[in-house]
C-alpha cells in the first residue's frame, strides 16, 4: 500500500511539471520588451533647483557627491556612480527635493569616465542624457 | 533484393553511373545516414531538452539564434570547437585524450544496431541483443577513464560513482531483457519487432505481459544514461560537473554528444523491446491503406515504419525530459540499494511471468 | 574512531569557495573516505564586508542604508534589527500604524525569503523546475517592494521612528498572498510525498533540541528540533498578531522543510491580520525626526528580531557623538554554519547538500 502511494506520488509529480507545459511564459524578453519601472524606482539622478546646502554628501553613505558652490550658486555638482549604491538617502533628506533618483536604470558601462557623472543643475536631465 | 535498392539502381542508371559503383554505395550509404543523423538527433535532441525544460518552468527556452532557437546547439557546439582543449597538469595526458574516444565510438556502433525499419537495419546479426547491451555499457568505461585520467578528486568521485551505478544496473537491464528474449524467441531486434506483430496493432507487443520489465528497464535505463534522478555522476550540486569537471572544448563536447546520443539510443531499445518497434499501432500501415499494394506504397511503408519508430521514441525521450525536470536526486548509497533491492528481484519476478506466459501460450498454441 | 568502508587512507576534499552550491562563497575543507565524510571544518570569511567596522566610520543615518546588505534577502528584518536599537538610545516610541506596517513588510519578506530557500534547496537536491516556480512566485513579492520602496532588495524604507512612507498600493497585497499560499500546495504535492525528496531528506541531518540550544542555533532550525522557541513571541510588536509557531519535531532536513512551509502559511495569516488593521487605523507613520543630525546620548541598546534565518540581534553602542561607538551584528547563520561539522560528520557526500541547504545558511549574513 505504502508502495503505492510513492508511486502515486511520484506521477503526480510529473503531472504537475507536465501541467506547466501548457501555461503562458513568464519570461521578460528584456532588449524588446521594457520593463515596468514604478514611480518610486531610484535609478539615475537628476537635478533640479539645488540650493549646495550640502546634506545630500553628509548623509551619502558612500561619499559619491561632490559639490562645489559660492553660496547658492552650485558650480558643478558630481556624482561618482562607482561609489553610488542608489539608496536614496540624498533624495529623501534633501530639504528643496532638488535631487531626484529616476527611473534610468541602464547605468552600466565600459568606461570608468562615464561613471563620474556631472548634473547640471535647473534642468531634468543630466549631461550624460543630453549625449 | 527490394525496392529501396531497385529504386536506386534506377536513379544511378538515369545519370549513367555504372552499376558496379552503385553495388559499392548502397551499402555505405546508411552508414553515412546513421553518421548524420545521429548528430543532427543529437542537436536536435540538447534543444528539445531545454525547450522543454523551459516550457515546463514557464521560460522560453532559448530563443535568440536562428529562428525560434533552432540553431542554439549549432552555436554551442561551433563554440565548444573554438575552446582551448586544457589538460590539468598531473593528468595522464594519453588517457585524458582517449576516454571520450571511448566513450564515442560504442555509441555509432550502437546506433547502426538498431532496426529503424524493415530493411535499414545495418547489423542484423542472430544475436544483436547481446551486442547491443554489451556496447550500451562501453560509455560507462569512457567516463572511468575519463574521470581516473584527470587528476582531480571531484572526477575521481565521480568516475567512481559511475562505474557503480553501471555495474548495479546492467543486471536488472540484462534479467529484463531475458524476459522479452523469452517471449520472442530470439536474441534478433528485428526479429523481435517482428514478433510483436498483431493485426490489433499494440495487442501482442511486450510492454503487456512483461510491464514490469519495461518499467524496471525505464528505470535503469535513465541510471545508465545517468540523467537525473540518477545523475549522480555529475552531480553539479555535489561534485562541481563530476567526471567532466577537467574537460573543455571538443573533448567535452565529446562526451556530450555520447550522452545525449545513448539517450536517443536507449530510448530506441525501450521502443524496439517493448512498444513494438518500428510497427504501426494500428496494425496495417497507413501507406497499403491508402496506395494498397503499389510499388509507391511499398517504399512508402519504410519511411511510414521509421516515422512510428521515431515517433514512439520521442515519447520516450519527452518522459526522459520530463522526469528530469521534476525529481530531485537520489543519494549515491539508496541508488544502488534500490536497483538490488527493488529493481533486481522485481526484474527476476518479470523474467518468471513472461516464462509462464510463454509456456501457456505454447500450450495453448 | 570512524572507520571508513575502504579502510584506506584519508582525502582531502575542498568544497569550495567557488563551489556551485554553497550559495555564495562558503569553504568546507572535508576529509573523506570514499564517500563518507570523516571530518568537516568550516572555512568562512570569503564574503567579509566589514559591516561592523564600516559603522564606526558613518554617522547614524549613513549607516542605514547598508544594512539591508547585512542578510540581502531579507533586508527588512536587518533594517528593523539596527532601526529599533538606535530608536531605544534615542528613545522614542514608534506610532503603532508604522509598526504594523513594519510587521507586514517584514513577513512579506520572510515569505520571499523561504521562497527563495525552497526552490534554492530543490536546485541543491537536483530539482530542476520548483526553483523556477518559487522564484516566480517570489517575484510578485519583490515586485511589490519595488513600488512601495524604490529597490527589489535594498529597501532603506525604515526610518528612525517609523517608516519613510505610509504603505501604498495595499489592495495588491492580498492577491500576492492567495496567489503564493496556492501555489505552495503545487509544492507540497511536487516535495511532500516524493519518495525520493523523502529519501533524501528524511533521517539525514538530524539535530537534536539540545544540541541545537547548545549551537545556539534560532528559527526554523530550531523550531524543526522540537522547541517552541520563536522571539515574535518575546517582542511587544506581534502582540496584535494571532499565529500558531510553526513546529516540528524529528529535527532532520525533512522537518526543517515542513517548518518553513508552515511558516510561510503563518506569515500569511500575519499579514492578512496586518492588512486588515492598516485599512481600519489611519495615523502617522513616523514621528517626523528629523535624523540628519542625530546624536544620541551615550550608551548602549539592543535589538533582537526573528528573521527567517533565526535571530538576528544588533547592538548599538554610543558614545554621544554623531557616529555609533560601535555596531554589533549576532545573526542566524553565523551558528548554523558551526553545526555543519557536527551534522555532516559520519554522512555521505550526498548529504553535504541535502543538510547545508536544509539549514538555509545565507553566507552574506555569515561573514557580514
Amino acid at each position: 500500500m505504502k508502495f503505492l502511494k510513492q508511486i502515486k506520488a511520484l506521477l503526480e509529480g510529473v503531472f504537475i511539471v507536465f501541467k506547466h507545459l501548457f501555461k503562458k511564459s513568464v519570461t521578460l524578453q528584456y532588449p524588446e520588451e521594457r520593463p515596468v519601472v514604478p514611480e518610486k524606482f531610484r535609478g539615475g539622478h537628476t537635478l533640479n533647483g539645488c540650493i549646495g546646502c550640502g546634506i545630500c554628501r553628509k548623509v551619502c553613505p558612500c561619499d559619491a557627491i561632490t559639490i562645489e558652490n559660492e553660496g547658492k550658486n552650485v558650480t558643478s555638482y558630481k556624482i561618482n556612480l562607482r561609489k553610488c549604491m542608489f539608496c536614496g538617502n540624498c533624495q529623501y533628506y534633501c530639504p528643496v527635493s532638488a535631487i531626484k533618483l529616476g527611473k534610468k536604470f541602464e547605468l552600466a558601462t565600459a568606461f570608468e569616465e562615464e561613471l563620474q557623472v556631472e548634473l547640471v543643475n535647473d534642468s531634468n536631465k543630466s549631461k550624460e542624457d543630453n549625449k | 533484393m527490394n525496392y529501396l535498392y531497385c529504386a536506386f539502381i534506377e536513379l544511378l542508371a538515369k545519370y549513367n553511373f555504372p552499376e558496379g559503383l552503385a553495388l559499392i554505395i548502397f551499402p555505405l550509404l546508411p552508414f553515412c545516414i546513421v553518421a548524420i543523423g545521429l548528430l543532427v538527433m543529437v542537436l536536435f535532441l540538447v534543444l528539445a531538452e531545454r525547450k522543454i525544460l523551459g516550457f515546463v518552468t514557464q521560460r522560453k527556452g532559448p530563443n535568440r539564434v536562428g529562428y525560434w532557437g533552432l540553431l542554439q546547439t549549432v552555436a554551442d557546439a561551433f563554440k565548444l570547437l573554438c575552446k582551448e582543449n586544457i589538460t590539468p597538469s598531473g593528468a595522464d595526458k594519453f588517457l585524458f585524450t582517449l576516454a571520450p574516444v571511448i566513450a564515442f565510438i560504442p555509441v555509432m556502433l550502437v546506433w547502426g544496431i538498431l532496426p529503424y525499419n524493415a530493411e535499414f537495419n545495418l547489423m542484423s546479426t542472430p544475436a544483436n541483443l547481446i551486442f547491443y547491451i554489451f556496447l550500451a555499457f562501453m560509455p560507462v568505461l569512457g567516463i572511468f577513464l575519463g574521470g581516473f585520467a584527470s587528476n582531480s578528486k571531484y572526477s575521481i568521485i565521480g568516475c567512481v560513482r559511475a562505474i557503480a551505478q553501471a555495474i548495479s544496473y546492467e543486471l536488472p537491464i540484462a534479467f529484463s531483457l531475458l524476459g522479452v528474449v523469452v517471449l520472442s524467441s530470439s536474441l534478433n531486434l528485428s526479429q523481435i519487432t517482428l514478433s510483436q506483430y498483431s493485426v490489433y496493432g499494440p495487442a501482442k507487443w511486450f510492454i503487456i505481459p512483461s510491464f514490469i520489465g519495461f518499467v524496471v528497464v525505464f528505470i535503469s535505463v535513465i541510471a545508465e544514461l545517468n540523467r537525473c534522478p540518477f545523475d549522480l555522476p555529475e552531480a553539479e550540486s555535489e561534485l562541481v560537473a563530476g567526471y567532466s569537471t577537467e574537460y573543455s572544448g571538443m573533448r567535452f563536447a565529446l562526451f556530450y554528444i555520447t550522452e545525449y546520443s545513448m539517450m536517443f539510443a536507449n530510448a530506441a531499445f525501450i521502443v524496439v523491446l517493448f512498444l513494438g518497434g518500428y510497427l504501426s499501432p494500428f496494425g496495417g500501415y497507413l501507406s497499403n491503406i491508402l496506395w494498397g499494394d503499389s510499388i509507391t506504397a511499398n517504399i512508402l511503408v519504410y519511411f511510414e515504419q521509421t516515422f512510428w519508430f521515431l515517433f514512439k521514441t520521442f515519447i520516450i525521450l519527452f518522459l526522459f525530459i520530463l522526469i528530469r525536470a521534476t525529481y530531485p536526486r537520489l543519494q549515491s548509497h539508496k541508488l544502488l540499494k534500490l536497483s538490488w533491492t527493488i529493481l533486481l528481484p522485481l526484474s527476476i519476478v518479470n523474467l518468471f511471468i513472461c516464462m509462464l506466459i510463454k509456456f501457456i501460450g505454447g500450450a495453448a498454441g | 574512531m570512524m572507520k571508513g568502508w575502504s579502510g584506506m587512507s584519508k582525502m582531502k576534499l575542498n568544497l569550495g569557495p567557488q563551489h556551485p552550491s554553497t550559495h555564495g562563497v562558503l569553504r568546507l575543507i572535508l576529509d573523506v573516505d570514499g564517500e563518507k565524510i570523516l571530518g568537516c571544518e568550516p572555512v568562512i570569511g570569503y564574503l567579509h564586508r566589514g559591516m561592523e567596522k564600516m559603522a564606526e566610520g558613518m554617522t547614524y543615518l549613513q549607516y542605514l542604508p547598508t544594512v539591508d546588505r547585512v542578510d540581502y534577502v531579507s533586508g527588512f528584518f536587518n533594517s528593523f534589527a539596527y532601526v529599533s536599537a538606535v530608536e531605544k538610545l534615542l528613545k522614542i516610541e514608534v506610532p503603532e500604524r508604522a509598526s504594523i506596517i513594519r510587521v507586514l513588510l517584514m513577513e512579506l519578506n520572510r515569505i520571499a525569503s523561504h521562497l527563495l530557500w525552497l526552490g534554492t534547496y530543490l536546485l541543491d537536491l537536483g530539482a530542476v523546475s520548483p526553483f523556477f516556480y518559487t522564484f516566480r512566485e517570489r517575484e510578485l513579492i519583490l515586485n511589490y517592494f519595488e513600488k512601495i520602496s524604490g529597490q527589489r532588495l535594498m529597501y532603506n524604507y525604515f526610518v528612525f521612528g517609523g517608516v519613510r512612507q505610509d504603505i501604498e498600493y495595499i489592495e495588491e497585497i492580498r492577491p500576492i498572498i492567495t496567489t503564493v499560499v496556492e501555489k505552495l500546495e503545487d509544492y507540497e504535492k511536487l516535495l511532500t510525498d516524493n519518495p525520493i525528496f523523502i529519501s533524501r531528506t528524511k533521517n539525514v541531518g538530524i539535530l537534536e533540541r539540545g544540541e541545537a540550544l547548545a549551537y545556539s542555533i534560532t528559527g526554523p532550525n530550531l523550531r524543526a528540533s522540537n522547541s517552541h522557541l520563536d522571539f515574535r513571541t518575546q517582542s511587544g510588536l506581534y502582540k496584535n498578531f494571532e499565529y500558531k509557531i510553526a513546529k516540528a519535531e524529528d529535527g532532520d532536513c525533512y522537518s526543517r522543510y515542513k517548518v518553513r512551509l508552515e511558516e510561510i502559511r503563518e506569515s500569511a495569516n500575519i499579514i492578512n491580520q496586518a492588512v486588515d488593521l492598516l485599512l481600519c487605523k489611519p495615523g502617522d507613520v513616523n514621528i517626523g525626526l528629523n535624523p540628519v543630525n542625530i546624536t544620541p546620548e551615550a550608551g548602549e541598546a539592543y535589538a533582537d528580531v526573528e528573521t527567517p534565518r533565526g535571530l538576528t540581534t544588533c547592538c548599538v553602542k554610543s558614545d554621544g557623538s554623531a557616529n555609533p561607538y560601535r555596531v554589533k551584528w549576532r545573526t542566524g547563520s553565523f551558528y548554523a554554519v558551526q553545526i555543519l561539522p557536527k551534522l555532516l560528520i559520519g554522512n555521505m557526500i550526498s548529504d553535504i547538500m541535502s543538510i547545508y541547504g536544509s539549514l538555509d545558511v545565507m553566507l552574506p549574513e555569515v561573514d557580514r
